[in-house]
């Protein structure tokens, strides 16, 4: 086990998302606790204090983000989870929605409470169905059991919630485009200001989160926010959930306490390579960062500032192993061809830029590329960064430059013989 | 009030401007497409960057508040490399159409190419295509290749003509403006607006397509007379200096297109689909010359017979037009009110499938002038003060729209018109006149505004101004000659 | 679609007030669910339940990849070809789908049972490669699997 657990601490068994499971493992005691023993600023205060930041991969301290909206403000406030979980290797959340919707919906009622949210909801990708109907049935669970609805457990303290599908759109995972699509539209993007949290859904002030960060709201309150503290690093206080896949032995999701070592996570408790292959990179958070070599992930430790020293980042949590033999041309073809497809096409940079990066690289694997393509894959990359309307733009950017920087050799080689060193090959040789 | 500086000048601007919109107001320019005063931010085009002191990278300025004491720089190297990047995006796919783009010579892509970036596309691809020709609407056609999915036609439908008939489909660079598929932009008769608001040459109206080069064209002010709300329009006509004459010489009297002229205290910078259409107003085949009961005669010869008919007529009564000027207006009434009963009536009414009034700019009476006649003349239609009766000999009629069925069987008649209409032979004397595009003046709108038409083109030689016929016929008791 | 208006109704009395426009993807969703796709008709009797603009619904069902205004196969089969799931045979087992079916990715069988499609990461990089049949995921596919997944669907 990668370190403390504070999620995955029960045995998945056919029973353990229901209501009656949860409840025996203490479940909804501290939602009580938090209704009647502590005023709402108290628990933002908590959850400020513990220092816990954003799982969905911009590491915001999810406690400042609670702290922009005025509780005296009059108007009404809303609260999402963002269950859109559409960044490419990361499937996280989605163990939370199948195996602890309960720990969600607790967690959104003690923060709907301190937020003075009347109306919840849970975003969640249209393609995921069994997490849907998952946390469909948990949320019936919990109105029936009294939880949510008017006066909760005998409280002053009201909140519906309702559980939302998206349709496929990889922006619908970015906090303004889910709340576009959250009001019955495209799932466009906003530019800021205003923060979301001063006019969001409907232009009300509103906090999206990502379902894991709100799932750990429990446990914060629970146990106290000096007390999530001791686990994790300072900086990165708390543990990650992390979807590994790829090339490794043992894909599926783990639960690494912050400041875990890389290499025994990857080699110990993942297996190591699939088919005793031996590691070429990884990408460690979803796809919009920055890949790491093998030799890079030498020092590095499961956290916010040991990823960035390094010159990469956490992102979403969903790291993609990739094995010696493995084409790194053809691999950024298929991000390039990801990112093009999901470009909302609001603004020039990106709906441009996506377009003519997946046409170079195309062109490249085609054996028709040109030197200069090399750089113009960067210059694109740099105009995208910081001038779009949402972080995609810088995501294909951080994508591609990373690959780039690290595997500048095999796109030379492919433009200079017309051919791919690997061969294309994308799949552990062993298994080709 | 903050005060920001841009470029180093300070700027006085107002609480809740943007930093785009206080650096225009105080004659700083940041360039700017998808913005526009009267829609709501988009924030999509990136061209209107700045960069604030002391940062490293730069933001739009469409969507950054002014904070008291701002600084920004319009011009920085930072800020000229990323209008360069954008302008490279803009035109990686835009199509070089220029050589047959009507939008030539009044295109922001164009002034911004040559301004901010000026250098070939560096990119090797071939460019994407997208529908070319498709028919938004009966009047509105659309190029997507050169659609830069600003998305201010899309704004424009949902914000201020409110039909939503406009939207954007799919997404990527494989979105598409499209119209709804109920057909409501063939029902939203501010349509047009589109057209002018469109940074580029996706939007073209049909009627204009391939007419005309905008810059062998000038536009002359005027007024619409389509309604009572008078919006300010410019009727683009061939410019003086390039009347050809190998080609067909209609050519140089013809209206080739009309866009809004903005005037904040009208229209502001719209106007509706029918001011588009003034040249089928006011391109009807034209009366040429005076009669008498069919018959042509030279003007003075129906100046005599008319003079002679006033003269004799002991019940004489006027049905002034709606659509006369006041300068007109007032001409009539020093020359024949006191000769005459004068009514105002309505020469237009409102067309079957015609709005008939919003709370944008349609009014319900579709006459220019209605405001300054009813403040020299009773209206047409008062119960209580019929304009005939048994005794009336004689009626003057002045302008198109009246049913001359129902003058008085034995009245004698006198007609001006402009246009060739069956009436103009029932009449004892007929003046074809001058319409507002041959000659200066003003009308009053119905909220009392007053605004200038300015004249396009030369009157032809047989018509005559109305003022000029009022004045003639007060010499009624001139002897013969 | 007014047959499923009740249903609706039950719909929006979850969400708050003023929230029709919010209600356009769940009712989408559902009328897809009942036809198959989303027919003229549908939206027209959409614009007049919700009071949305007509261009709203045309336009969400023109951008969200789950939505269609024209029916398919009984069976969607979207396998992903994201990374991972290349990385671990997808792009083999698509061209072994398309072999079998004897249609490639946007196409339907000519005795309308499959429609193939090629999908984006559907959040199960650890099962890869993945194809989702209708609603259903798929996981840990083969060449093999697929062949006996196709055979049981009728």
């Amino acid at each position: 086990m990668p370190g403390t657990q504070l999620l995955m601490t029960f045995p998945v068994t056919a029973t353990s998302h229901s209501l009656a499971d949860y409840r025996a493992r203490g479940g909804y005691a501290t939602l009580q606790k938090a209704l009647e023993q502590m005023d709402p600023q108290d628990i933002t205060q908590e959850v400020a204090a513990s220092g816990i930041l954003g799982h969905g991969g911009a590491a915001f301290s999810a406690g400042r983000k609670w702290g922009v909206v005025k509780l005296d403000d009059r108007q009404p406030h809303y609260l999402c989870a963002n269950a859109d979980e559409g960044e490419p290797g990361t499937f996280k959340d989605r163990w939370i929605l199948e195996n602890a919707p309960h720990l969600l919906l607790e967690s959104m009622l003690i923060a709907s409470y301190a937020l003075q949210v009347r109306h919840a909801f849970v975003y969640i990708r249209g393609e995921f169905d069994l997490p849907y109907r998952r946390l469909a049935a948990a949320v019936e669970e919990a109105y029936q059991a009294g939880y949510f609805g008017e006066r909760i457990l005998g409280t002053e303290f009201s909140c519906d919630i309702v559980v939302y599908r998206g349709a496929g759109s990889y922006v619908c995972g970015e906090a303004s485009g889910l709340l576009s699509s959250l009001e019955g539209k495209r799932g466009y993007p906003r530019n800021r200001p205003p923060r979301l949290t001063v006019k969001g859904l409907y232009q009300m002030p509103t906090v999206v989160n990502n379902v894991e960060t709100l799932a750990n709201v429990a446990g914060i309150i629970a146990h106290g926010a000096a007390a999530f503290k001791k686990i994790g690093t300072p900086r990165s206080p708390g543990t990650q959930l992390v979807s590994i896949s790829g090339h490794i032995d043992r894909p599926g999701v783990y639960e690494v306490e912050y400041g875990y070592p890389l290499k025994k996570f990857l080699f110990e408790d993942c297996g190591g390579i699939l088919g005793g292959q031996k590691l070429k990179c990884i990408i460690p958070g979803g796809v919009s960062t920055k890949v790491l070599t093998a030799a890079e992930i030498e020092p590095v430790t499961y956290d916010h500032a040991s990823f960035d020293a390094a010159g990469s980042s956490l992102g979403s949590g969903g790291m993609i192993v990739v094995a010696e033999g493995t084409c790194m041309v053809r691999l950024l073809q298929v991000l390039l061809r990801f990112y093009h497809h999901e470009s909302c096409g609001q603004c020039t940079p990106c709906r441009e830029g996506m377009g003519w990066m997946h046409r170079i690289i195309d062109r490249i694997v085609a054996g028709r590329g040109e030197p200069d393509d090399i750089d113009r894959l960067y210059q694109i990359s740099r105009w995208n960064d910081g001038n779009t309307i949402c972080g995609m733009g810088d995501a294909a950017g951080y994508a591609t430059v990373g690959i780039l920087n690290k595997y500048r050799d095999e796109f030379e080689y492919c433009i200079a013989h017309k051919r791919l060193r690997f061969g294309g090959n994308l799949e552990v040789v062993a298994n080709a | 009030m903050p005060e920001i500086f841009i470029d180093g000048h300070s700027v006085q601007a107002k609480d809740n401007q943007s930093v785009l919109e206080a650096a225009l107001a105080n004659g700083r320019f940041i360039p700017y497409f998808c913005w526009h005063p009267k829609l709501s931010v988009a924030g999509n085009c990136r061209i209107c960057v700045v960069q604030v002191e002391g940062r490293s990278w730069v933001e739009i300025s469409c969507n950054m508040p002014v904070t008291e004491g701002l600084k920004v720089f319009t011009d920085s190297e930072l800020v000229r490399a990323h209008r360069k990047t954008v302008m490279q995006f803009l035109t990686l796919n835009h199509p070089v159409d220029c050589g047959i783009c009507d939008k030539a010579g009044e295109c922001k892509l164009q002034d911004y190419h040559y301004a901010y970036n000026g250098a070939p596309s560096i990119s090797r691809d071939a460019k994407v295509h997208a529908t070319k020709f498709h028919d938004l609407s009966e009047r509105i056609v659309l190029d997507n290749e050169r659609c830069i999915l600003c998305s201010r036609c899309v704004r424009f439908t949902h914000e201020i003509s409110k039909s939503s008939a406009l939207g954007i489909k799919h997404r990527g660079d494989a979105s598409l403006v499209r119209a709804s598929e109920d057909g409501a932009l063939d029902h939203d008769p501010y349509s047009d607006n589109v057209i002018d608001i469109c940074p580029v040459g996706a939007l073209l109206s049909r009627q204009f397509l391939h007419k005309a080069r905008v810059w062998y064209l000038e536009p002359t002010p005027s007024v619409c007379p389509g309604c009572a709300r008078g919006c300010a329009v410019s009727i683009w006509h061939r410019k003086s200096t390039w009347q050809l004459k190998a080609l067909d010489p209609k050519q140089n009297v013809s209206i080739a297109r009309v866009t809004p002229l903005e005037n904040p205290a009208v229209n502001g910078p719209w106007i509706c689909n029918k001011g588009r259409d003034l040249a089928q107003i006011f391109e009807r085949p034209r009366a040429e010359e005076p009669m008498l009961k069919g018959k042509p005669v030279a003007l003075p010869t129906a100046i005599d017979a008319a003079r002679r008919l006033l003269a004799a007529a002991t019940h004489p009564v006027a049905l002034v037009s709606s659509w006369g000027s006041n300068e007109e207006l007032a001409a009539f009434a020093s020359a024949l009110s006191g000769r005459l009963t004068a009514f105002v009536k309505a020469d237009w009414a409102p067309e079957p499938g015609e709005r008939i009034e919003d709370d944008l700019l349609i009014r319900a009476d579709k006459n220019p002038n209605t405001t300054a006649a009813r403040a020299l003349f009773a209206p047409l239609r008062n119960p209580a003060a019929p304009a005939f009766d048994a005794e009336t000999d004689l009626v003057l009629v002045w302008g198109e729209g009246f049913d001359f069925a129902r003058l008085p069987a034995k009245a004698k008649i006198i007609y001006l018109n402009a246009y060739l209409q069956p009436e103009n032979g029932h009449a004892d004397v007929f003046f074809p006149v001058s319409i507002q595009t041959e000659r200066a003046g003003h009308y009053t709108n119905f909220e009392g505004v007053v605004s200038a038409f300015e004249p396009c083109f030369p009157k032809k030689p047989g018509i005559a101004d109305a003022e000029t016929v009022f004045a003639a016929l007060t010499a009624a008791k001139a002897e013969k000659p | 679609m007014k047959h499923l208006i009740p249903e609706f109704e039950r719909l929006k009395a979850r969400f708050p007030q003023g929230f029709e426009s919010s209600l356009v993807l769940p009712c989408v969703r559902r009328i897809q669910e009942d036809r198959g796709y989303v027919a003229d008709s549908d939206i027209d009797g959409l614009v007049e339940y919700l009071g949305v603009p007509r261009m709203q619904i045309e336009q969400v069902l023109s951008y969200y990849t789950q939505f269609r205004r024209e029916p398919i196969g009984r069976w969607h089969v979207q396998a992903c070809r994201n990374v991972t799931c290349s990385m671990r045979g997808a792009e083999r087992l698509i061209d072994h789908l398309t072999q079998k079916l004897g249609v490639t990715p946007g196409e339907t069988t000519a005795d309308g049972r499959f429609t193939l499609s090629t999908v984006e990461c559907l959040g199960s990089c650890g099962t890869a490669p993945v194809v989702m049949v209708n609603d259903t995921y798929h996981e840990n596919m083969s060449a093999e699997k697929v062949d006996a997944l196709l055979s049981e669907l009728k």
